[in-house]
């Protein structure tokens, strides 16, 4: 394959891709400097190495990657190599613009075929499990090869065929990335690094799909190791953090139930009430008044 | 007809049993909480979380199993892990988590005290060792680092005690909790006034002391509606996790012993004199004022083959840890006993009795050409249990151990049972359902609602029906490999600690690396 960049509104190939800011294959055969500077973007970007070894600088932190390694740069973080030097080695990139949402997370744009859920909880993950770099991730060299290919074939229905790849592309990586982070060995920890994501982000209305893709299981093994593990269901269990969080907040006079129930992810003050009583025996106002004034 | 619950506040979770009134389960569920480490040195427990998990729980329990089979609960009976700390402010709202037995934050203070004369006396009076994990090193720890929380602090409790307050209004600690704190003396059953005045705080500061036979007070309306139970149940307060488990296995008289291997582990004798040592390396705790627990901890149980299993295991199913330890097992039992001479020293984790040192890590020794990974597992399984046996053979120099039994998780795996019955070369009895903290709470329910005359006589009802008797020949090869074991665990003391402090040192360097 030969080098090649093809850049948003320079180059015709992407006239109909216009989610697609940038895309190309470098071949480096000689050092350089100053070529490779620290930059931020709104783009997703990723880089796949082919051959060589490159020492790069993702969100401050040094990495060393490898042929079949991926680096994955989120909108906002920094990347590129100190003093901007390009080692010698081959690798080839993407970059894909996302939809921004005011809450911080990241959409899949209309040219996806990702249901709204689907699109919305891989945004999430993303952003929850971010790891830059994927190590021995081939299946991302192969997707950018195929959209390589379609792009420079223009034959019928490549439009179709490389909104797909980038479709692949987007699972494959939460895939890789739920899986490294979570070897399949150690539930404890897995169940540990879930139960912290809950806690980071209660008010959000969790489903069990996007629990388990955020530990990079499937559903129905998920529901069952966790109720095994915690002898909770995931939906239950999540309800005894919401309470708890919630019992905490209800000892401090500076908050109101209404702005509890929500911020400990209950759909409304009346639903956060039943729940509350059903297992305290009180409502939040009464706790409240025992706990603030006890003797 | 009645039925009696028992809760046990564990160190990953709570636990409920409904039991019948001749001691049958009726069933049992858990629910987990989880254990935060903001700091390596630290482990702390969420209490609202641990209270409302225990909620949960409870009703889950009676609603789909209880209540459907026309019981009507006549008792709820605690448990809970010994060593944890939680301060509350002057209207019993938690500052900050809970602090469990395996929070190491108090090493410092542990060291200094464990060196001075002072800690030996105040050792000697509440038979607590001196150690990180004891509520006086935790107070002392807090008077001195956290002087902020220290000084808001109107009470000190256990989680037990904590829990207790949320369902009846009451302030107690057991005396079985309350002597695993540091603070008590155990021979007067009162708080010691030195090991008050090193913690820096007043008696009136802690919960009420109870006996375990106390009914902690009333439930609370609430709770009697959100649970469906009557006005009139019995919230018994309990013992410790360690006291019950002994008397569960029925542990009380002469020549008894019993081994307990969950994640950690511990060797135990009751009576009703304590062990004395000049080594500080046995506890004492305190079941009734006249019958004392006494015997070793480790840190180095089933969690350390977990650590293998984890790092070597086959994992056929993702997260399938069991699985992935029973083909180990099958591997393991395919190498004679003694492992070809692979030793494990187990102590990944640092280690409590007998040797009491921190510092100590894990060793594989021996290794030669002809050892194979299947010989990696058994020296790892025979390493957990060299130590168990070690605090055993230590225990037997003031004790006469005639007959042993096992509980816990990892102990209870037949494979593991038979090595315990061939190193002590004793006969080793177990229980076939695995409940003998749970059981000991009914034991002493029991005995609280009369169907006893005393946890004597409840005692000499338990029957371990499996049992498991010495091989000869493995025995004196175990005793062989053994005696190079305990050498090892002290002849490596310096270097142990060179060790320990590269690590350290080196991980404050540490950089990425993919």
């Amino acid at each position: 394959m030969h080098q090649f960049v093809l850049q948003r509104g320079k180059s015709a190939e992407l006239r109909l891709f216009p989610h697609i800011s940038e895309l190309g294959i470098k071949k480096n055969g000689a050092i350089q400097l100053n070529t490779f500077l620290s930059t931020a973007t709104d783009d997703i970007r990723l880089y796949y190495i082919t051959e060589g070894k490159f020492g790069w600088r993702i969100d401050h932190q040094p990495y060393v990657l490898y042929p079949g390694d991926v680096a994955l740069i989120l909108p906002g973080v920094l990347f590129g190599s100190d003093d901007g030097v390009l080692e010698i080695g081959s690798f080839s990139w993407l970059h894909i613009s996302m939809q921004k949402l005011g809450n911080g997370h990241l959409l899949p744009g209309k040219w996806s075929g990702l249901s709204e859920s689907e699109g919305a909880a891989i945004g999430k993950i993303l952003l929850l499990n971010y790891t830059p770099v994927l190590s021995r991730f081939n299946e991302a060299g192969k997707i950018l090869k195929c959209i390589h290919a379609e792009l420079s074939g223009h034959e019928i229905g490549y439009q179709t065929r490389v909104n797909h790849q980038l479709d692949e592309l987007l699972i494959q990586i939460t895939r890789h990335m739920t899986t490294q982070n979570n070897p399949c060995r150690d539930f404890p920890k897995t169940f540990m690094h879930l139960e912290e994501a809950l806690r980071r982000d209660l008010s959000y209305q969790w489903t069990v799909e996007e629990m388990a893709a955020l530990v990079g299981m499937g559903t129905t093994l998920f529901t069952e190791r966790v109720k095994s593990y915690s002898g909770f269901s995931p939906i239950n269990y999540l309800i005894n953090i919401r309470i708890s969080e919630a019992i905490k907040l209800l000892k401090r006079p500076d908050i109101s139930v209404t702005d509890i129930a929500l911020d400990t992810g209950f759909y409304s003050s009346q639903h956060f009430s039943t729940t509350f009583k059903k297992l305290t025996g009180y409502r939040p106002s009464d706790f409240r008044k025992n706990h603030l004034h006890n003797k | 007809m009645e039925c009696i619950i028992t809760i046990e506040l564990g160190t990953n979770g709570v636990r409920v049993f409904a039991f019948d009134l001749s001691g049958h389960v009726l069933h049992s569920m858990k629910g987990h909480y989880p254990t935060f480490h903001t700091d390596p040195d630290h482990s702390e427990q969420d209490p609202e979380q641990i209270f409302i998990t225990t909620l949960y729980v409870i009703k889950n329990l009676l609603n789909q199993y209880i209540y459907p089979k026309k019981y009507k609960v006549a008792c709820i009976c605690f448990s809970a892990a010994m060593h944890s700390l939680l301060a509350v402010d002057k209207n019993g709202n938690p500052l900050g988590n809970a602090i469990t037995w395996a929070d190491n934050r108090a090493k410092k203070e542990a060291l200094e005290l464990r060196r001075s004369t002072r800690g030996a006396s105040l050792y000697a009076a509440t038979g607590t060792p001196i150690h990180p994990m004891s509520p006086l090193l935790k107070i002392a720890w807090l008077k001195n680092r956290d002087p902020e929380r220290f000084k808001q602090t109107s009470k000190f409790l256990s989680i037990k005690s904590y829990i207790i307050h949320q369902l009846t209004g009451k302030y107690l600690i057991d005396y079985s909790i309350a002597s695993a704190t540091g603070l008590l003396n155990i021979h007067t059953v009162a708080w010691e006034a030195d090991a008050l005045q090193y913690a820096g705080i007043t008696a009136a500061q802690l919960p009420e002391l109870a006996p375990i036979f106390t009914t902690a007070g009333k439930l609370k309306m609430a709770y009697q509606q959100s649970l469906g139970l009557p006005a009139d149940v019995k919230i018994l307060i309990g013992s410790s996790d360690g006291c019950l488990a002994t008397l569960g296995d029925g542990v009380k008289g002469e020549g008894k012993a019993t081994i307990t291997i969950e994640d950690s582990g511990a060797v135990r004798v009751m009576g009703p004199t304590v062990l004395k040592d000049d080594q500080m390396r046995f506890f004492n705790y305190l079941l009734t004022d006249d019958c004392y627990v006494s015997g070793g901890p480790t840190n180095n149980g089933g969690n350390i083959f977990d650590w293998f299993a984890r790092q070597f295991g086959d994992f056929t199913k993702p997260f399938d840890i069991a699985d992935s330890m029973q083909l180990l097992l099958e591997e393991a039992s395919k190498i004679p006993a003694g492992s070809d001479g692979l030793l494990f020293l187990p102590y990944l984790l640092g280690e409590r009795a007998p040797i009491w040192n921190a510092n100590a890590r894990g060793t594989y020794f021996g290794l030669n050409i002809k050892h194979e990974r299947k010989h990696f597992i058994r020296a790892t399984i025979e390493g957990i249990l060299y130590e168990i046996y070690s605090i055993g053979k230590s225990l037997g120099e003031q004790r006469n151990i005639k007959s042993l039994s096992v509980n816990g998780s990892f102990g209870t795996i037949p494979f593991c049972t038979q090595i315990i019955a061939d190193m002590f070369n004793k006969p080793v009895q177990l229980r076939r359902e695995f409940h003998s903290v749970s059981f000991g709470a009914w034991l002493l329910s029991a005995t609280e609602m009369g169907l006893y005359r005393s946890l004597d006589e409840a005692a000499r009802i338990v029957e371990l029906p499996d049992m498991y008797e010495p091989d000869q020949q493995h025995h004196a090869m175990y005793a062989d490999y053994f005696g190079i074991f305990e050498k090892l665990s002290t002849k490596l003391f310096d270097e142990f600690e060179a060790i320990g402090n590269l690590q350290q040192k080196y991980a404050a360097t540490k950089t990425v690396t993919v």
